[in-house]
């Protein structure tokens, strides 16, 4: 606005070079008048004016002769209170009825674009579940074979960090925990295979297909076999519900989910062997996490071992997590373990009462065998350097 | 100063002479020769603010070239993307164009940006605009061949072939058809504008481009 009767804005007219040009608009008592910067001036008597509302912002307002041959519009905010002023009420019924209709339209508008942000969120979200449940889908369709030949090829060129455990007391004693958890596993093919490193880690691992791995730090960090029995309870399970090959769907995007449904498995089993090799040791989401615990649980209430020995360990690692050796532990993998440790008290306490049978091995012999294994190796070390 | 664009309309460019003292306005980088009577001056386009605005929100670059003379020169401007150019005068109007499509001005006018809405997102049409106005011409570019539409009543633009439009042109945003022409014609959501003014449009678009060629490269 310039002053109380002066405004910018432009014209539409025919007699300009291009049919249109900026102007100064200005009220007089007769009517509205636009000049132009070329000097070209137009009028329209108020009593001829044909008013409507609209443009891009929407408060432009268009004054046309009855012809409209001409349109003067300006879109300054006080433009409609000043005309109505200056008109002498002649143009308020059109302006009015002007002003409804575009905060009709205005309304419709907000109502369009909320419908349509709603519509998008909802294809997101539908989206993404639909894409975890059709990768369900996907991984219950191949066959267990393919967790075994990712698991396989993974545990063949991984590097462990340390040798493998031949020591039959130690072997067997793992062995022992998991012959009596595997008739339990929720899942039929698989082999579980049983590998025990010396590295202080503490640790243990399942490979897509039932390869287990369990480092010596956690046999001789645990004070009773039970408590390793629970880790590799928790371990098997991810084994049995196939959390790995849901992280490789994950990974390697829809594309591996076709591939699977088609039968094409080679690509998918590399890349996969590839993934769980660079991971040496498997992360998995908060819910796979939580899913483990339950069915780790489950499975040894039906072993019959205590399913109490595993937030036992999960207490004593907590209690112990700075002065654990190994810079990759199983705590580091598994975080949020107070929820975890409550959930699974509380999952323990649903259960019916039964007198556990132990694991009939003996654990201190093992510790013993593991800490002096451990003793050699870094003897070892220390002369080979 | 004297403009012409050649090559009309698929490898359009503006062929300029520019008189003692005249100067021309250029996007940076559009400049594909010029004489060596010719000076260039690189300026932040509209400030430095405006200009980082006009980088991020407005696809334009933060600087604008000002070419002029101190006696006679030449010098040719262009696009980066095939297409034609359009050149009009503005004369204390306003024009808003798309982001991507300024190339040249004279030095009456003003170049700003301005916020376009959500409704122009949802048409994929950008957040933001290009607001020139003043007295002077203008050159803008588009991709394919330029043409322009005298509208008053309603009138359906398809996302993406909207090039530049007047401050008086009310824009919304519908469904070509029903629900289901909607979706399964490929038009999808359409650009629906509302006159007076002027429009003009790009027989192609980027977007249009891109798919095409996603659906090759399976």
């Amino acid at each position: 606005m310039m002053d109380e009767h002066t405004f910018t804005g432009g014209v539409f007219s025919d007699t300009i070079d291009g049919g249109r040009a900026g102007a100064e608009i200005e009220l007089s008592p007769m009517g509205i008048r636009a000049l132009t910067l070329d000097g070209d001036r137009f009028e329209i008597p108020f009593r001829e004016c044909q008013l409507e509302i609209g443009g891009f912002s929407g408060r432009m307002v268009f004054c046309r002769n009855q012809d409209r041959s001409i349109t003067i519009y300006c879109e300054d905010r006080t433009f409609p209170s000043a005309l109505s002023s200056a008109s002498a009420g002649i143009l308020d019924q059109q302006l009015g009825e002007s002003l409804k209709q575009r905060r009709s339209e205005s309304r419709r508008g907000r109502l369009i674009v909320a419908s349509v942000l709603v519509v998008i969120m909802l294809l997101l979200v539908g989206g993404y579940f639909g894409v975890q449940i059709g990768a369900r889908a996907a991984v219950r369709a191949v066959p267990v074979s393919v967790d075994r030949e990712i698991g396989t090829m993974a545990f063949e060129s991984m590097d462990l960090e340390g040798p493998e455990v031949t020591d039959p007391k130690v072997v067997q004693a793992i062995q022992t925990m998991v012959d009596r958890l595997a008739p339990y596993a929720a899942l039929d093919g698989l082999d579980f295979d049983v590998h025990v490193i010396d590295s202080p880690m503490v640790n243990a691992f399942a490979l897509p297909g039932g390869t287990i791995v369990v480092f010596t730090g956690l046999i001789a960090e645990s004070d009773e076999p039970e408590q390793v029995a629970g880790v590799l309870a928790h371990e098997m399970a991810h084994a049995t519900l196939r959390h790995g090959l849901h992280r490789v769907g994950q990974s390697l995007g829809l594309a591996a989910g076709l591939h699977l449904l088609l039968g094409d498995t080679r690509g998918v089993v590399s890349a996969g062997a590839q993934l769980f090799q660079l991971a040496t040791i498997n992360s998995y989401s908060r819910d796979q996490e939580n899913e483990a615990d339950a069915e780790g649980v489950r499975m040894l209430h039906e072993a019959n071992i205590d399913p109490m020995a595993m937030p036992r360990f999960f207490e004593h690692l907590r209690d112990k997590e700075g002065d654990l050796p190994g810079v990759v532990s199983w705590i580091s993998t598994h975080p949020q373990h107070e929820d975890r440790i409550a959930a699974i008290k509380s999952q323990v306490a649903s259960l019916p009462k039964r007198q556990y049978k132990p694991i009939e091995v003996d654990w201190a012999e093992v510790q013993k065998r593991v800490n002096h294994e451990q003793l050699e190796r870094r003897d070892e070390d220390a002369d080979g350097s | 100063m004297e403009a012409e664009i050649r090559n009309k309309p698929s490898f359009a460019n503006i062929h300029v002479k520019l008189g003692p003292g005249e100067q021309i306005i250029a996007e940076a980088d559009a400049m594909a020769s010029m004489s060596s009577a010719v000076d260039i001056q690189t300026m932040w386009s509209g400030g430095v603010v405006k200009g980082i605005l006009r980088r991020i929100f407005g696809s334009e670059s933060m600087f604008v070239n000002v070419f002029s003379t101190e006696s006679e020169g030449e010098l040719t401007l262009t696009q980066p993307f095939p297409g034609d150019i359009e050149c009009i005068e503005l004369k204390g109007n306003t024009l808003y164009l798309q982001p991507g499509a300024f190339l040249a001005c004279e030095p009456g006018v003003k170049l700003g940006l301005g916020w376009a809405g959500i409704r122009m997102l949802i048409a994929r049409e950008g957040l933001f605009r290009l607001k020139v106005s003043g007295t002077g011409r203008i050159w803008f570019g588009a991709y394919g061949g330029i043409f322009e539409r005298e509208i008053d009543d309603e009138y359906v633009v398809d996302s993406g072939h909207l090039v530049a439009y007047e401050p008086s042109i009310q824009v919304r945003i519908g469904m070509a058809g029903g629900i289901f022409s909607s979706f399964f014609s490929g038009e999808g959501l359409v650009t629906k504008l509302t006159g007076p003014g002027r429009i003009y449009m790009q027989s192609r678009s980027f977007g249009g481009l891109a798919a095409w060629t996603n659906s090759h490269l399976w």
